[in-house]
């Protein structure tokens, strides 16, 4: 099997993030699983232009590439602190300018960071069904990390390392059982006319 | 090469002193621009349409009729004519009289409006959009070119025995462009029929403009309406020009931040280099224009946009002035020079009478 991509968001605001701590683990347990390059991507260098593409309808250059590399990969990690029991308004900023269709059949890890492990649901109630809702395969562990999970050295340790090297075996597994996605270019493959002329004279 | 203006209509308040023009006024400095238009020397001018406020072009055919009566030479054309809601009937009638008083000084841009609300005022649904766009205009297209039709859809009451009336000046009909940011499928549709394609890029990175060209192009070539580099290919193009770059800079500053499509999003530095938009010297202006050609190959008709985000009237005519005094027999002159002899101009009546003539000749010799 050819070298696998992994596109990893993480939507941090601190730097450093916990999140994005938590996405560098879960792409690393990933890897140890799997023959895959992981491309992190901090939403926070992309919030303007973020906003920019949600007036303009089109992405500055950077976020093209991101945007291209996400379409492009065969697995997606998605890290998001959890704001008043959902999704970071940034992080949902970038999923509403995915092109159409860009998840669809790719499998997709979950996680979130928030102050109290009363927020964990958020995965389940909020995030679960916004990728459900854009046809990604979500996988069947979310890792969530509380501040509680972290311990003393920042490191995942106890339960939250066996939740992540849960949740990496599932997701390596969706990706190793699918080809690499095929992404089709309407610009290259135009329907033909007769097509759209359909049943009108 | 043609070179022209195309005005969306908008009344925008003027955001360095809340001046906020009538729809009288509005209308009346759109006259005064389409005239100016003809008198420094452009080719085209085309007016918006739209059924909603903040804008006022609802009516084009009775502006570009009256603009008709005021100038000589001038090609009053649309930017664009709504296919999808409006009826195909009525845009056959409409522009073939137009044609008629305007001694075929007349083209179309096809567009199909995106603004969800308005569909319904006029009993269509957005989500129809391109299915509304193919069938209107395939009717349209044979509303011009048979005399008796036939035609049964599914947008619109059939016809039976039907004559859009008056014909067509000359037999010939008004040459059409379809003009579209993103969908495919109408660079398909304008590669069908001949027709010419229209890319507003004036909000959009040269990339994507040059994939909707290069597939507009190679289709052209496939339906055998000659080679890709012969197909009919228009431009937006917006400027704002003072002598010296840095005033152009800072005085259209207020009205890039507060525009209504981009304002409060990038800033002008990173639209300017992200899309067409070029702000500073005359010079500038030209020399951007011509990287276009650079990046979509020789094409035949520019058009700027000149007149919105709440510019005074006064200064959108000292930009025409520039417009036509210094950048466009700059641009014409390079322009007509880099193109090989084999890319045609843009269609105008005159053109598409004599090749009607031409062909109509060959058969009786045949």
């Amino acid at each position: 099997m050819t070298r696998r991509s992994l596109v990893v968001v993480s939507a941090g605001l601190s730097q450093p993030s916990s999140t994005r701590l938590l996405a560098d683990q879960l792409a690393a347990a990933t890897r140890r699983r799997l023959d895959a390059d992981a491309e992190p991507v901090d939403l926070r260098d992309h919030a303007h232009d973020l906003t920019n593409h949600l007036l303009t309808g089109f992405p500055a250059p950077g976020l093209e590439r991101v945007l291209d590399a996400v379409a492009h990969a065969d697995g997606l990690i998605a890290v998001t602190p959890i704001f008043n029991a959902s999704y970071s308004g940034l992080f949902k900023s970038f999923v509403d300018v995915l092109p159409k269709e860009s998840l669809v059949d790719k499998p997709v890890l979950i996680a979130a960071t928030g102050g109290t492990a009363r927020h964990s649901l958020a995965l389940e109630h909020a995030m679960r069904p916004l990728f459900a809702h854009l046809r990604a395969v979500v996988v069947p562990t979310a890792v969530f990390a509380a501040p509680e999970d972290w311990g003393g050295g920042a490191t995942a340790q106890g339960s939250l390392a066996a939740r992540i090297e849960r949740a990496a075996a599932e997701f390596a597994v969706e990706i190793e059982r699918r080809e690499p996605p095929v992404v089709v270019d309407p610009f290259n493959e135009p329907t033909p006319f007769s097509e759209l002329l359909g049943g009108s004279s | 090469m043609q070179f022209g203006i195309f005005s969306v209509g908008d009344v925008t308040p003027d955001p360095t002193n809340g001046t906020v023009p009538t729809e009288h006024e509005r209308i009346k400095a759109m006259v005064t621009i389409a005239l100016k238009a003809e008198e420094v020397g452009l080719d085209v001018f085309a007016t918006g349409e739209h059924h909603n406020p903040p804008f006022v072009p609802s009516s084009p055919t009775t502006f570009l009729g009256y603009i008709a009566a005021r100038t000589e030479r001038l090609i009053l054309s649309t930017a664009t004519t709504l296919i999808t809601t409006n009826d195909p009937v009525k845009i056959a009638e409409d522009y073939a009289y137009l044609q008629h008083l305007a001694d075929g000084r007349v083209d179309l841009m096809m567009g199909r409006g995106n603004t969800g609300p308005v569909y319904p005022w006029f009993g269509k649904d957005i989500r129809d959009g391109i299915a509304l766009a193919v069938e209107n205009y395939a009717l349209l297209h044979r509303l011009w070119r048979e005399d008796v039709v036939d035609w049964e859809g599914k947008f619109r009451t059939p016809l039976q025995s039907f004559t859009a009336t008056p014909r067509p000046l000359d037999g010939v009909p008004p040459f059409v462009w379809h003009g579209s940011i993103r969908s495919p499928q109408i660079a398909e549709q304008a590669a069908y029929y001949g027709d010419g394609f229209f890319h507003n890029n004036i909000f959009w990175p040269v990339e994507h403009t040059k994939r909707m060209i290069e597939l507009y192009r190679r289709r052209f070539e496939h339906y055998g309406h000659g080679t890709a580099d012969q197909a009919i290919v228009g431009l937006g193009g917006q400027v704002f020009m003072r002598r010296n770059s840095q005033d152009a800079v800072r005085e259209f500053r207020p009205y890039f931040d507060n525009a209504p499509v981009y304002g409060h999003g990038p800033s002008l530095e990173e639209f300017t280099e992200q899309t067409p938009l070029t702000v500073g010297s005359p010079q500038q202006v030209i020399d951007r224009t011509l990287t276009f050609r650079e990046h979509f190959g020789d094409y035949q008709r520019q058009l700027f946009l000149l007149d919105h985000a709440g510019l005074p009237l006064k200064t959108v005519l000292e930009q025409m002035d520039m417009l036509g005094e210094e950048v466009v027999p700059v641009l014409r002159r390079e322009m007509d020079a880099l193109r090989p002899a084999h890319v045609p101009d843009a269609p105008t009546h005159e053109s598409l009478k004599a090749a009607r003539a031409a062909s109509a000749a060959a058969e009786v010799e045949a």
